[in-house]
């Protein structure tokens, strides 16, 4: 039994937290802030570091990373705070579009490929419904489309023959219209509709494995993130003071501390329980992680008092792409009661 | 022992359903929805205001001779209750329900004559200089200084959290005055111009997008020694008074039952993507009877309240619940209503106001657009006016004796 890293996992999150590094609040603001919501040029500097290309096959010229290696670049981005959406940008269209020859610029960081997925009014449901793929050709609108202000490409859904199967569309076709809107963690979504557009497809890919795996990436985004909350919360109480000493020192922050602590070492031990040895599906996973990191994301910004409601503060920033993963793919309370079914 | 309202009061409450049926229009219906902060912006709040002065309904919480409406504690509820449930927008409550208050009980004539008419004219917006990036839960720490000199006094220093200080024209402070007295002995109250050369106000973003507070600071800024409120040193008293008189009664129930009762109403239109619509969803219906029986119970406690103000007996000690009651339920209802709508609730609009022409197109719904500045917002009733834990700490010692 052994639960260390290994040797590349080791240069995996090292090259993740050298990417990081100096990434602060204002930085992540800037970022946002530019059109589409992504910075293309440190995009194309996450991509050249072979963050991208870990999640492809060696097929494709990818570096075909275990669940284990990919688990340790999601967490140590959330530990990071990363505005850059790998899960989203990266992960998901390098497993999507294997076998793909649009897969090759998406590994370079030169293509962004965005996966359109959900529907109006379909809540989580991930049998295409309102996109069709007739001829060829798509026409049906998508919407929560992560990404999707500044993709290239887009990585669509659609129903044929009464089956869900994946398609590519070029995002700058004129039969593609994107309505950007802004999201949760500062990122840009869209509402994708597609009018008779030209498709390549279907895809190879098997919809339902990459959908759990990025279950299992959005869980370890959640752990990283979660685990930075904490640190940073701890440290906070024992420099603020009030009442003439370190609020750490109430015995009643204290305890409050410890149930995070627990929390944090309790989802970091279910993400390796899923990556070792998993005994629940990757949804309730996910579920019992986004709960648990949510709490602790919670206590965060209480703990913090104003300063954890301002957007000046990374804590916030937290919470809300926390808020984001806990929904993607489905929410907890739904995932936990199908887990419950399912028994 | 019964839970009904005696005929004058039921005949008071047709009255209120009327007058907001009348007045209440549609603009003011969806800046009040539209809102997701705490407090309203004033473009709907001076509106609201002026309708509400015409009619002698504004100072509520103002004796009869300073221009309140000389209502019993029954009808404060009533009032608020309809106007809560009719979805009325609150009111710039810092003038209106904190700072009047206090001017009303320890000013002088000539400051109740200055300032009282200008709150209910809407002429002056208050804002409020308590908190100080050292002095949060430990109030009584604050360090803006204001010295006498000669026929003034000069402030200097800075406060946090300021709501609306971009928006107003005075300031109320806790100041010290005494630096070498116990911390609590050395605080004044005192009433500071903001527009002048001294005063500065810097925008705080909360992580719902919206500005709402500030940090405000003071250089060298003056006021005339006429606008301290009571005396030097009376400044902690008089902080105390204004959350007691902010315990006078409360009404926060019925806002919370109504947002069950408009989160029942969304969960009906909401397709679960499945099997019709989110109301049979079992997660969603069961936390909604939760947080109903939750609300109705709480209701019962803010009216057992209420009988005793109405005896002319002391509020028991159920008030010092209400805050943290209220509080945790308004985050927990908050929540649902984001889950209720799965990615649309995602949506997290960056610019305001969400009502009106000038609002940001929604995906879904407003009410979805809306829920999750609301959430993140929301996170603050369990920190601001005393914290959770301050809260539990003081009933812990107050109320059971610990």
């Amino acid at each position: 039994m052994n639960f260390d890293l290994d040797e590349n996992q080791e240069l995996f999150k090292a090259a993740v937290e050298r990417f990081c590094q100096g990434q602060d609040v204002a930085a992540r603001r800037a970022a946002r802030a530019l059109p589409g919501g992504i910075d293309r040029a440190r995009w194309k500097e996450l991509a050249e570091l072979g963050l991208i290309g870990l999640a492809a096959g060696e097929a494709d010229g990818g570096m075909a990373g275990s669940h284990g290696d990919l688990a340790v670049v999601a967490q140590a981005l959330g530990q990071a705070q990363a505005v850059e959406p790998w899960l989203e940008c990266g992960f998901l269209p390098a497993r999507l579009l294997a076998g793909s020859a649009h897969l090759e610029g998406v590994i370079a960081g030169e293509k962004i490929a965005a996966f359109a997925f959900a529907e109006l009014g379909r809540r989580f449901v991930l049998e295409a419904q309102g996109v069709k793929a007739r001829g060829g050709k798509l026409s049906g609108t998508k919407q929560f489309v992560l990404g999707g202000g500044a993709a290239d490409i887009f990585v669509v859904t659609a129903e044929e023959d009464g089956k869900t199967a994946l398609y590519v569309v070029d995002a700058k076709a004129p039969e593609v219209e994107v309505r950007p809107y802004p999201v949760a963690d500062g990122g840009v979504a869209a509402i994708v509709t597609f009018h008779d557009a030209a498709a390549e497809g279907p895809l190879a890919a098997d919809l339902g494995a990459v959908i759990d795996e990025a279950r299992l990436m959005a869980a370890a985004e959640m752990v990283g993130v979660a685990s930075r909350l904490f640190t940073d919360t701890l440290e906070y109480i024992k420099t603020r003071e009030q009442f003439g000493q370190p609020i750490g020192r109430f015995q009643v922050l204290q305890h409050r501390m410890v149930d995070c602590y627990a929390r944090v070492e309790s989802v970091q031990s279910a993400l390796l329980r899923a990556l070792l040895q998993p005994a629940a599906p990757m949804a309730a996973i996910k579920a019992h992680v986004a709960e648990n990191a949510i709490w602790v994301a919670h206590q965060a910004v209480q703990l913090h008092g104003g300063m954890g409601m301002s957007d000046e503060l990374g804590i916030g920033h937290g919470l809300k792409r926390m808020v984001l993963l806990s929904k993607l793919f489905g929410d907890p309370a739904s995932d936990i009661l199908d887990y419950a079914r399912a028994a | 022992m019964d839970m009904d309202f005696a005929p004058e009061d039921l005949a008071f409450q047709k009255e209120v359903r009327a007058f907001l049926d009348d007045k209440l229009n549609a603009r003011l219906r969806e800046g009040a929805a539209g809102t997701p902060s705490v407090f309203t912006e004033p473009d709907i709040t001076r509106e609201w205001q002026a309708i509400l002065a015409e009619k002698g309904w504004l100072a509520t919480s103002w004796p009869v001779e300073d221009g309140g409406p000389g209502w019993t504690p029954t009808q404060k509820y009533i009032f608020e209750k309809e106007c809560a449930i009719a979805g009325a927008p609150s009111l710039p409550i810092l003038g209106l329900r904190l700072v009047g208050p206090v001017i009303c009980h320890f000013g002088t004539p000539e400051q109740k004559a200055r300032f009282l008419p200008r709150i209910i004219s809407g002429e002056d917006y208050w804002c409020q200089g308590y908190s100080e990036p050292g002095a949060g839960s430990d109030l009584a720490a604050v360090k803006t200084r204001a010295e006498r000199v000669g026929d003034k006094y000069i402030v200097n220093g800075s406060k946090i959290w300021t709501t609306h200080a971009h928006h107003a024209n005075w300031i109320f402070a806790l100041v010290r005055t005494d630096p070498t007295v116990q911390k609590q002995r050395g605080i004044s109250f005192l009433l500071v111009p903001m527009e002048q050369p001294g005063v500065s106000v810097s925008p705080i973003v909360t992580m719902a997008n919206d500005h709402e507070v500030n940090a405000t600071f003071f250089d060298n800024a003056e006021t005339s020694a006429d606008n301290l409120i009571g005396e030097e040193g009376q400044g902690w008293t008089i902080a105390k008074f204004l959350l007691e008189n902010e315990r006078g009664g409360s009404c926060a129930a019925p806002a919370l039952l109504a947002k069950l009762d408009r989160i029942e109403r969304w969960a009906r239109e909401e397709a679960s993507g499945t099997n019709g619509s989110m109301i049979h969803d079992p997660n969603i219906s069961q936390r909604l009877a939760r947080l109903r029986l939750e609300a109705q119970a709480f209701e019962v406690t803010e009216l057992r309240i209420l009988a005793e103000l109405a005896k002319g007996r002391p509020a028991g000690p159920q008030t010092s619940l209400v805050k943290l009651t209220s509080s945790n339920l308004r985050q927990q209802i908050d929540e649902l209503a984001v889950d209720l709508f799965g990615y649309d609730g995602l949506q997290l609009p960056v610019t305001r106001p969400l009502y009106g022409n000038e609002a940001p197109e929604y995906v879904g719904s407003r009410a979805a657009q809306l829920s999750l500045p609301a959430y993140l917002n929301g996170r603050a009733y369990t920190i601001f006016g005393g914290s959770d834990e301050v809260q539990k700490t003081i009933i812990a010692k107050q109320v059971l004796g610990l």
